[in-house]
């Protein structure tokens, strides 16, 4: 039997069910001011989410309304999503409750008890942190890990400071040139794997030309004593030597 | 710029290039005389190989035929070492890429150890491997590697068979899925990473979609 096209759609619908997804007020704000930072923020998540793999234990830290949490989720397995803004996690909490893979908590996450994470993957996190307290970070991380666990960091290059809003800043304290970010991931892993991204692609191109900067970190060291450069030296100190 | 200032930049350029030509041997003349796009791709494999794992590491490429790939790889790499089994190959990449830092060595490499190096790399070649040959293939790659070794594994995905020459179809005994390969590299290392490259863009899209999968293996088990 022949049915028309509203009708047909209607099936599809059907078969769509219900459900609803909020957007907080970030990512809001986001689709609304500059659309393409929300594909290029979620197309990070999905790069991190392959590069975890599936069957795997993820910690996102500083999640944000956790858009890219869900991402994770779905892919990776089970997620947990950290962010300090209760505000924030709100969204998250709201949107997902009914998921035993993903959960979020308001937290510092340098306060949060350490578990044993497959992988740790915090975006646009280190850059507000200053460079004072990047080894606390780092350390919270790696006691997060897992043995064989891997971490995955996403920052802004430092080339693309000169092109960024005012807004933006204010808040990074702490932008890591490519050369950087190697050697600060170096002292806490013995293999650091660097990728370049350019609005939505990620490649290993020529670095300076990277607008934003992801790196993963595997095989974290035994001992952070076994690695040059010194480690309560600030990154902003470091430049130069 | 005046003409007047151009002229002599003009006459640097040509004493700069040294009085050099490169005679490509019989696989990538035929390569490039029917596909030169394939040249493209493959360079692009191997960029990406030296991005992710010969930054000033101590490399051994298994199969590494006329040596095409040994510039690129030597330029990121400290030391370089190709292997293959195919003597003409061998004589060419010797005569066109060998240099202190660049060396070749004819041989059958299954099985066998050159020594310790940082980084092992082997694209196209696996999917030449008898399946009954293939643990003994990983197990060459890991009796290559030092403790902290990297493995770099590239080869055609089984869903590009419909899609290839019959050139390739007669050489391609041993084809691996994205899950495959990244399975059995799971076997031998703790942190693995697969990524797709369409021609010569490299990606982590849908698997079945890419034509050609690269793997890169750190943390030995």
């Amino acid at each position: 039997m022949e049915i028309d096209e509203q009708s047909r759609w209607h099936l599809v619908k059907e078969l769509m069910g219900n459900q609803r997804v909020l957007l907080g007020k970030q990512v809001t704000h986001g689709l609304k001011k500059s659309p393409a930072h929300i594909l290029h923020y979620l197309s990070y998540y999905k790069f991190a989410a392959k590069m975890v793999g599936s069957n795997k234990r993820v910690l996102d830290v500083g999640c944000g309304e956790g858009l890219g949490t869900w991402i994770l989720a779905k892919e990776c397995g089970q997620v947990k999503g950290v962010d300090f803004a209760q505000e924030v996690i709100n969204v998250g909490q709201t949107n997902w409750s009914s998921q035993s893979n993903i959960s979020f908590e308001c937290s510092d996450f340098l306060t949060l008890s350490a578990e044993s994470w497959d992988a740790v993957v915090n975006f646009d996190v280190i850059e507000q942190i200053s460079p004072e307290n990047v080894q606390n970070f780092m350390t919270g991380i790696i006691n997060n890990l897992a043995e064989h666990g891997i971490t995955i960091v996403g920052t802004p290059n430092l080339n693309s400071q000169a092109y960024v809003s005012e807004i933006s800043k204010l808040g990074h304290v702490n932008v890591y040139s490519p050369e950087l970010l190697e050697e600060e991931m170096r002292r806490y892993f013995e293999h650091v794997f660097l990728f370049c991204a350019n609005n939505e692609v990620i490649h290993a191109g020529f670095l300076p030309f990277a607008h934003y900067l992801i790196v993963i970190g595997c095989k974290k060291r035994k001992s952070l004593l076994d690695y040059y450069p010194p480690l309560n030296v600030p990154t902003s100190e470091r430049k130069n030597t | 710029m005046s003409q007047d200032e151009k002229k002599p930049l003009k006459n640097n350029v040509k004493p700069l290039l040294k009085d050099e030509l490169i005679e490509l041997g019989s696989v990538w003349s035929y390569n490039l005389w029917n596909d030169p796009k394939r040249l493209a791709f493959v360079l692009a494999r191997y960029k990406f190989a030296a991005e992710m794992g010969c930054k000033q590491r101590i490399i051994l490429e298994l199969g590494c035929s006329e040596g095409i790939g040994s510039p690129i790889l030597g330029e990121f790499a400290k030391q370089y070492t190709g292997i293959d089994m195919d003597k003409e190959a061998i004589v060419s990449a010797k005569k066109l890429f060998g240099n202190p830092e660049i060396n070749f060595i004819e041989d059958n490499f299954l099985g066998n150890r050159y020594g310790t190096f940082e980084t092992v790399i082997s694209l196209d070649v696996i999917e030449h491997i008898q399946p009954d040959h293939e643990s003994l293939f990983f197990d060459t790659i890991i009796k290559n590697l030092g403790s902290d070794g990297i493995g770099i594994v590239g080869t055609p995905n089984l869903t590009s068979v419909p899609y290839a020459s019959p050139g390739s179809q007669v050489g391609h005994v041993n084809m691996f899925s994205a899950e495959r390969l990244k399975s059995t590299m799971g076997h031998y290392f703790h942190n693995v990473f697969i990524f797709g490259i369409n021609d010569e863009i490299v990606h982590t899209g849908f698997a079945a979609m890419a034509h050609y999968l690269i793997c890169v293996g750190c943390y030995k088990k």
